[in-house]
């Protein structure tokens, strides 16, 4: 059975239809001794991946796929990477993305799939300043 | 923000899930930010707002 409802799952559909660039969810998970959390990242994934054909889920091993951990600076799992066109957005996800996660994770898909950045014209002038490393966390609950 | 600039890396973090991230940021209600591991700001603001609290070396040109 589905995360989503049928009613949701097509209101999502009928949002991800703009999607119009090839987006990948890579998945960092550990199958023995991870988190009980990776199998429900992947089911939510699935069911988002499922709503459009330019969107793809990339299953990463937590524990052998290093270099892409490294590339990624992924220290935890689960952890979800999005890419848009096969480069990285430096987006990132860690846990399931269920409640509260949820609706930002189909904003960074739709962001990633279609380029259309939802901030303040005069935000993006002042963020294009930025010239250094900048690490940006946002702790979240599921409910 | 991470999308529209390549020096800023932006993470969601599942609070509960990560017990020992939360106690680390003192995650005492969220949703809670940090920046660069020092900057904290407790709820959501308005995005200027957001910006001059994440980013106070970044100029606004307009201050509210």
């Amino acid at each position: 059975m589905g995360l989503l409802s049928a009613s949701d799952e097509a209101v999502l559909k009928q949002h991800l239809a703009a999607v119009d660039s090839r987006v990948s969810l890579l998945l960092f998970t550990q199958t023995i001794g991870g988190s009980e959390s990776g199998p429900v990242a992947k089911q939510v994934l699935d069911e988002i991946a499922s709503l459009n054909d330019k969107i793809d889920v990339v299953e990463k091993n937590f524990v052998l796929d290093t270099d892409d951990r490294a590339k990624y600076g992924i220290e935890r799992e689960p952890a979800i990477v999005v890419l848009r066109n096969g480069e990285d957005t430096r987006m990132r996800f860690l846990g399931a993305p269920t409640g509260y996660e949820f609706v930002p994770l189909v904003e960074a898909v739709l962001l990633a799939g279609t380029g259309n950045l939802e901030l303040d014209p005069a935000t993006v002038q002042r963020l294009a300043a930025v010239d250094k490393p900048t690490d940006i966390k946002v702790f979240s609950t599921p409910t | 923000m991470a999308f529209s600039n390549a020096n800023i890396t932006a993470t969601s973090v599942e609070a509960t899930e990560f017990m020992d991230l939360s106690r680390r940021y003192r995650v005492t209600g969220v949703p809670k930010t940090i920046v660069n591991e020092t900057i904290e700001i407790l709820g959501a603001l308005p995005e200027e707002q957001f910006v001059d609290a994440a980013l106070p070396t970044v100029d606004n040109p307009s201050p509210s």
